[in-house]
């Protein structure tokens, strides 16, 4: 019995025994919120652009006007960072193969519109979608 | 605590942040954002940084980093991996005597924020793509989250290994 009493104190103790405690669940708390918000703007927000722009090391590799695109094709992106295999479609670009560790690449769809780029970190390969010209 | 001890106890913390590290690293991301992910290695970090202190701490993290991208990640994962494990040491450092034993998930939380955040400034440096700004909000979220339950995991842990002890 006293063993049962001695762990709730513990986990009480743990959670909320002061009002310290208390503050920054609160300011954890809002933070999360906040951040929630401010992604959900982010992401609807961004608006339809035509060109893609994909870098590699930070200099950029490629741009693409999506407009000219007709037919869906691939192309195949090797660097000394590594592989991966690009699907462009008029309706937007994406990451089909990856020879990465994770696939984050591949998970992160067919991006369209500008804000959201796709990003694959172990071979520095980020695409981004921006609006205007492709010589702007 | 003897010099022998010590030394083992820092090896054998080494070997076991490395450990998760490594199994961590076979875990497939929840969501698609580069850098979300558990970091329970760091549970080790602030053991080691309760039981031991900050340098010990410090060397383990250093250590753990070097060796984990050596097994599990590359050149690039090396870079993210220091400038956020560097960000979120100083953190711990400065935060650590600030707040009660009670408090460590804050501590945790606020060190895995700046981890994540240091991540997505040396992504936003090697990438020269600033449009990666918009993950700031989920790693800031996915930062407090994990860091609070790893904070949580190391706070219960050094309970239990201070009775062990007695």
């Amino acid at each position: 019995m006293q063993c049962i009493d001695k762990r709730a104190y513990f986990i009480y103790n743990g959670f909320m025994e002061n009002g310290r405690i208390k503050k920054w669940i609160v300011i954890f708390a809002a933070v999360l919120i906040m951040c929630a918000a401010a992604f959900l703007v982010l992401r609807m927000t961004g608006e339809r652009g035509n060109i893609a722009v994909i870098r590699v090391d930070g200099e950029v590799y490629k741009k693409i006007d999506l407009n000219t695109v007709a037919v869906a094709y691939d192309m195949e992106i090797e660097t000394e960072f590594g592989y991966n295999k690009i699907n462009i479609a008029p309706d937007g670009i994406s990451v089909v193969e990856a020879d990465c560790r994770d696939h984050i690449c591949i998970d992160q769809g067919k991006v369209s519109t500008e804000g959201v780029p796709i990003v694959c970190l172990p071979h520095r390969l980020t695409i981004e979608i921006e609006g205007g010209d492709i010589d702007a | 605590m003897p010099k022998t001890k010590k030394l083992s106890l820092m090896a054998m913390l080494t070997a076991a942040s490395l450990i998760v590290f490594v199994i961590e690293a076979q875990i497939p991301a929840p969501v698609p954002v580069p850098g979300v992910k558990l970091g329970l290695a760091n549970v080790i970090t602030l053991i080691a940084m309760l039981l031991l202190g900050r340098r010990e701490a410090g060397l383990i993290l250093a250590v753990r980093i070097v060796m984990g991208s050596v097994f599990a990640g590359g050149v690039s994962a090396f870079l993210f991996s220091i400038s956020g494990g560097v960000l979120a040491y100083a953190v711990m450092c400065i935060t650590v005597t600030r707040f009660p034993r009670k408090m460590l998930w804050v501590v945790s939380a606020l060190a895995a924020v700046a981890h994540n955040l240091g991540q997505l400034l040396a992504a936003i440096a090697v990438t020269k793509t600033a449009a990666l700004m918009v993950y700031a909000p989920v790693l800031l979220t996915s930062g407090i989250i994990t860091g609070a339950f790893t904070g949580l995991v190391a706070m219960y842990l050094v309970r239990r290994l201070d009775k062990t002890r007695q």
